[in-house]
């Protein structure tokens, strides 16, 4: 889970999922308490279900 | 003066052509073939030639190496040196083979020369200094002089100069040098840019090389009964950095225990990532390493189960080198603990 | 618009009874310019010391430099910054060359302070090694980020570019030895000859990636992490529109004084009319979230383009993930057709064996490097420390630490030090200077 995907693409990372920022990968601050969760659940999930997916290719997964 | 041995093969060393290449590795007293062209220029005095069969150095390597090395035992030598190999690709691998093995158990500077089209060049230039060869054996002169130029920087402890300077193979190690002229970057600059739009050729400083590739890893079969552990290079340790981790060049990690933990407490958790403003990490760390979302899932029964700890580096200015021996020393905690898959959040 | 910088040569500075410039000698009244400094409140301790090229004076944890300067119409130096908002680039302003206010702290360092050595092996990895210097040694009251490793330096900062000032006020009722000027004409209005030569921008990404305020390069005093990227006079550059931030490994800082000196847009101005029609500035920035990196390439390029730009430079003030920005940009200028050269430093690790640049696009066939942050250098004991060479251990200088199981301490019992090359103060010079570049070993 990164927010440079060029970085993740470059170093050779396979599955790769989105985050926010690079301070604050997954809740940003300027939200609510509320939102920050949903948004880190959700990604979070995305990454395990990412795990659990066949891929022939570097993959950015859409969140 | 310091002593130095040479490795050549079965025609080199003067035993015979093809028909001798099964021979087994030998040790003569003094100089034998390329040996005197050698000791023409070297700062060293050669001691001993070895000879061995191209054939039985291929296909009875560890027994080569094993006997090779046992010759040396007892000899004393500053420095290895084996070829030229020319384009010949038996001997270029034979070269590097041994050169490898000798450098790892005396821990003496090695020097070799192959062709470019040698396959011992892909297989050994980040291991040694191999000179770019011509050929045939016709180069002989230069490419004995060109190993000779090197061997002597690392005889007389000198620093050996650049792989363009010197013409080695680039051992993918890039360092910063003064440059001779003084010229400042805004003048390299200005001159590449007027070639780059003239369209004139020009030379980078930087050519980009080849990005890594890893074999993807088979997806999870079953993500309900799997052992997912989290790992972040965005320095979130407990609020005293029990290990001490560095904030930026990291060379340590640590694997803190969250069994007991529904999600990780501002106060208790900050991060000593120095790469970016630590504001938001520090007032909540989940934003860096979702341990709450993580802990809900497994009880949804998204996953099976969380491995117990979750581990941490620094990621800003750290070296491959440093990331690949830490998270070696990583994958044993979560082998033993049978962990299917691993999340590694990113700064 | 054109621009005239009056130079005045400074071969030596000394301390006396009045601050005057004479002959080439710069005469500072300690005590007064000392009084200046302390009406900022927030100075607690101040000193003043003159570190010229040869002597054997090592400073740490060295924060920022600047050229003093002066305008001779009263116009601040800063505008936005140390004075009233005004423009820059524009009539005349006086500097003191060879010359530059370096601000140490007296005890507190951090991740983006620095070491300049004066002389011996440590000379050589610094531009301010070779000038002569008024140093600032100063301490204050912001207790609040003492022990933090990230600070803002605010009191210090701007101390040292009130001084550069204050200073600078000695030459201005006097005429300069010689005068350089900088005019370009507006981009439409170049004439047939210019405009026949391919026309080219430089990108300039200053570091801007604090979210909070207070850390990050300022453009008229505004935080650069707080704008899209803007087109700007090349001049307003050279005369004090860009201040330098405070955050980021310092051998990729660029100091004010290497803003206000900028070789890169000199090197330009000097191919200006000759082998290329230079267009002038997108100032641009670095920032922290993907899409604000896209964001800013894409209008770096899309400005380039509308301008009829051929060429572009780019050149960044850091490393890691700035070279996302750094790679994104020339990328997106290469994509729109525009061929680019980057000038860049690089982070291949101790054992030199590391990936140069966090990203990499086969598009950025260009670059200029200069230099490693991660190299090695080890430095014998220096007679007289100004400030705390102990910073440099225990503060989380970004090429120092505490302890090492092989290499020990940073900073050793006799004085002694081995550091990465991050620490040496604006070291790599990217904004120009850089004698170093990268090779294969």
């Amino acid at each position: 889970m990164c927010n440079l995907i060029p970085v993740a693409k470059t170093v050779g990372a396979n599955r790769i999922v989105p985050t926010i920022s690079i301070p604050y990968p997954l809740g940003d601050p300027g939200t609510s308490r509320e939102d920050q969760w949903k948004l880190r659940y959700h990604r979070t999930k995305v990454a395990l279900e990412s795990l659990a997916t066949d891929i022939k290719e570097q993959t950015v997964f859409r969140v | 003066m310091k002593k130095a041995i040479l490795y050549v093969n079965q025609f080199f060393g003067q035993i015979g052509g093809e028909e001798q290449a099964g021979t087994a590795p030998q040790i003569h007293e003094g100089q034998i073939g390329p040996a005197m062209q050698f000791a023409k220029g070297l700062d060293a005095e050669i001691t001993h030639t070895i000879i061995c069969g191209d054939n039985y150095m291929g296909s009875n390597t560890e027994e080569a190496v094993a006997e090779i090395l046992g010759m040396l035992e007892d000899k004393e030598f500053g420095i290895f040196l084996a070829g030229p190999a020319f384009q010949a690709g038996r001997y270029g691998v034979a070269c590097g083979t041994i050169c490898k093995a000798v450098q790892e158990k005396f821990g003496v500077p090695v020097v070799t020369s192959m062709n470019v089209e040698n396959p011992g060049v892909e297989m050994f230039k980040k291991e040694m200094y191999i000179l770019e060869g011509g050929n045939i054996a016709a180069k002989m002169r230069k490419d004995v002089s060109a190993m000779v130029s090197v061997a002597n920087k690392l005889i007389n402890g000198e620093p050996v100069g650049s792989a363009a300077e010197e013409g080695y193979f680039p051992r993918g190690i890039r360092r910063q040098v003064w440059r001779a002229d003084g010229k400042p970057a805004s003048e390299r600059m200005a001159e590449m840019l007027v070639k780059k739009l003239s369209g004139e050729a020009f030379e980078t400083e930087l050519p980009i090389p080849k990005m890594d590739r890893v074999p993807i890893a088979p997806a999870v079969k079953d993500l309900t009964r799997a052992r997912i552990a989290l790992v972040t290079t965005g320095g979130i340790v407990p609020a005293e950095n029990p290990d001490r981790i560095q904030s930026a060049s990291a060379t340590r990690w640590g694997r803190y225990d969250i069994t007991d933990s529904a999600q990780l407490c501002s106060g208790e958790y900050k991060t000593i990532h120095a790469g970016f403003d630590p504001t938001a990490a520090d007032a909540d760390p989940n934003v860096i390493t979702p341990v709450d979302a993580l802990k809900v899932l497994e009880k949804e029964g998204v996953y099976g189960s969380l491995h117990p700890y979750f581990y941490s580096t620094v990621g800003t200015g750290t070296t491959q080198a440093e990331a690949q021996r830490m998270a070696g020393e990583m994958i044993p905690y979560l082998e033993e603990d049978h962990v299917d898959a691993v999340i590694m959040v990113s700064t | 618009m054109k621009l005239e910088i009056g130079n005045f040569y400074v071969k030596d500075i000394v301390f006396g009874n009045e601050l005057s410039f004479k002959d080439g000698v710069l005469i500072i009244d300690k005590a007064a310019a000392l009084d200046y400094i302390r009406e900022d409140d927030r100075i607690t301790e101040a000193e003043l010391y003159i570190a010229r090229p040869g002597d054997k004076i090592r400073m740490c944890p060295v924060k920022e430099a600047v050229e003093p300067r002066i305008r001779p119409d009263g116009r601040s130096i800063f505008p936005g910054y140390t004075g009233d908002l005004a423009p820059s680039g524009e009539g005349v302003t006086y500097a003191l060359k060879n010359a530059s206010v370096i601000v140490v702290g007296k005890h507190w360092g951090g991740f983006q302070d620095g070491i300049v050595d004066m002389s011996g092996e440590g000379q050589k990895y610094t531009h301010f090694g070779q000038l002569n210097n008024i140093v600032l040694v100063a301490d204050t009251n912001e207790d609040f980020e003492q022990n933090e490793q990230q600070k803002k330096n605010d009191a210090l900062r701007r101390a040292g570019h009130r001084l550069a000032e204050y200073i600078g006020n000695c030459v201005k009722e006097l005429e300069p030895e010689e005068t350089e000027s900088y005019e370009l004409e507006a981009m439409t209005r170049r004439g047939s000859e210019t405009e026949k030569l391919p026309s080219v921008v430089y990108v300039m990404q200053p570091q801007s990636q604090m979210e909070e305020p207070g850390y990050n390069a300022l453009v008229y005093g505004w935080d650069a992490n707080h704008m899209l990227p803007t087109v700007m006079h090349p001049n307003e550059i050279l005369d004090g529109a860009l201040v330098s931030g405070s955050f980021m490994p310092v051998s990729s800082k660029w100091s004010t004084y290497d803003i206000q000196n900028c070789p890169n847009i000199k090197a330009l101005y000097r191919e200006h009319n000759k082998t290329i029609n230079f267009l002038g500035i997108i100032m641009s920035n670095l920032n922290v979230a993907l899409d604000q990196k896209e964001r800013a390439a894409q209008f770096v390029a899309q400005i380039a383009s509308s301008l009829g730009a051929e060429g572009a430079v780019v050149a960044e003030e850091g490393y890691g993930n700035p070279d996302a920005d750094f790679v994104g940009c020339i990328a997106a200028l290469e994509d729109a057709g525009i061929k680019t050269v980057g000038v860049t430093n690089e982070c291949t690790g101790r054992d030199g064996q590391s990936q140069p640049l966090v990203t990499l696009d086969e598009k950025c066939d260009a670059i200029v490097s200069c230099g490693n942050v991660s190299e090695l250098i080890e430095l014998p004991a220096m007679e007289t420390v100004l400030g705390e060479l102990e910073a440099l251990a225990r503060d989380g200088l970004s090429g120092g630490w505490a302890d090492d199981e092989i290499l020990g301490p940073s900073v050793r019992g006799d004085g002694s030090i081995i550091m990465e090359n991050n620490s040496m103060f604006c070291g790599d010079r990217v904004c120009g200077w850089s004698p170093k570049t990268m090779k294969e070993f």
